[in-house]
């Protein structure tokens, strides 16, 4: 547990201050106070010396949110991923709820994502950018409905319809971001996603036409664009965390 | 010019408990947190501590001394005495300040 905890603290505050810090925690009993504390007092440390060789706070701030926003990329595309397999009805049959809940994370990690890394795409797209945002704010919003009436209706239709509605406006949301991001990130994450965009809705057309004959072809288009969805933002992630790491951190 | 006092946002308070329990000689950290919780009845956080402790030292008014058995000892620096008792005599004339507005002054 001690070992734990320390580890949650920037190698260089460690190198530091972890002897000494370890001594304390041997000494003094752990409680739910004290672990809550140190979680704390980590955040802290790993806020501090994000960018300390930056020279400037907006440097600093910069790297900071560049390197949070990768990690939600990261978290986003997953959560999202599961949420389409799982709503697709692919791996089991479960409530509805449950890929409604995974696109309110998985909307809410991509709305960190998608505000961390807009201090990088050093606002050339202004316009598609808010879009982008909107649409991931009404994906998170739908979904938030979606497992409500989800909740109430235990047939479950009610919440399909916002399931849908969330999840289309987080794909569109996807789309519009990779082309904002383009040039300042990753070329290779905006053709994923543009990729999964058209795929996901060529998928989602396909499949409710042929639903009606029993037939499953939209499958075809469908999991290559959950894999696009998930590989544009994982790259996108990849990529603003890479950036953070560079020259701008001194040696520990 | 006077230089601008440094700042320690949400860590002033500790930062101040640390700077007292430090003004009668150098303490390694848990001793430090056993002074705070006798000297105010309230536990300070090994997270809460170590936070101050960096800033503190960072600004130049505590300094580490060598470390023995792996606890490392912390004393006052001469900015770092100067700067305490500067807080001590606000604090002083703001307890003064609230006990006259209470006329409850001592004469």
């Amino acid at each position: 547990m001690r070992s734990l905890l320390i580890r949650c603290y920037p190698a260089r505050w460690r190198a530091r201050y972890g002897e000494e810090f370890e001594a304390i925690l041997v000494e003094r009993p752990l409680g739910p106070f004290d672990v809550a504390d140190i979680l704390l007092g980590a955040l802290d440390a790993q806020l501090r010396l994000r960018g300390h060789g930056a020279t400037t706070e907006h440097e600093r701030g910069f790297t900071m949110t560049l390197r949070i926003g990768g990690f939600a990329a990261i978290l986003g595309a997953a959560l999202l991923a599961l949420a389409l397999l799982l709503g697709s009805g692919a791996l089991v049959r479960i409530d509805r709820v449950v890929p409604s809940l995974l696109i309110l994370t998985g909307s809410l990690a991509l709305l960190v994502a998608l505000a961390g890394m807009s201090a990088f795409q050093a606002r050339a797209h202004p316009r598609l950018s808010w879009a982008a945002m909107w649409l991931l704010v009404i994906a998170t919003v739908s979904s938030t409905v979606g497992i409500l009436v989800g909740l109430a209706d235990s047939s479950g239709e009610g919440s399909f319809v916002w399931l849908m509605l969330g999840l289309q406006a987080a794909v569109i949301g996807s789309v519009l971001y990779g082309i904002v991001t383009y040039r300042a990130l990753s070329t290779g994450a905006a053709l994923l996603l543009v990729a999964a965009g058209v795929l996901l809705f060529v998928g989602l057309a396909v499949s409710s036409t042929d639903y009606q004959q029993g037939g499953s072809l939209g499958i075809v288009a469908f999991y290559p664009g959950i894999i696009c969805f998930a590989a544009g933002w994982f790259v996108l992630g990849v990529q603003a965390i890479r950036l953070d790491r560079p020259a701008t951190a001194p040696p520990a | 010019m006077e230089p601008k006092p440094p700042e320690f946002g949400r860590f002033a308070e500790p930062s101040l408990l640390i700077l007292t329990s430090l003004s009668d000689g150098p303490k390694h950290g848990y001793a430090i947190m056993q002074d705070v919780e006798q000297g105010t009845g309230r536990p300070m956080g090994a997270g809460t501590l170590y936070a101050a402790l960096v800033r503190l030292e960072e600004q130049g008014l505590i300094e580490p001394l060598t470390p023995v058995d792996r606890r490392r000892p912390y004393r006052l620096t001469a900015i770092g005495a100067s700067n305490l008792a500067e807080q001590l005599r606000g604090l002083s004339d703001f307890a003064q300040q609230g006990l006259r507005q209470l006329g409850e002054t001592q004469p």
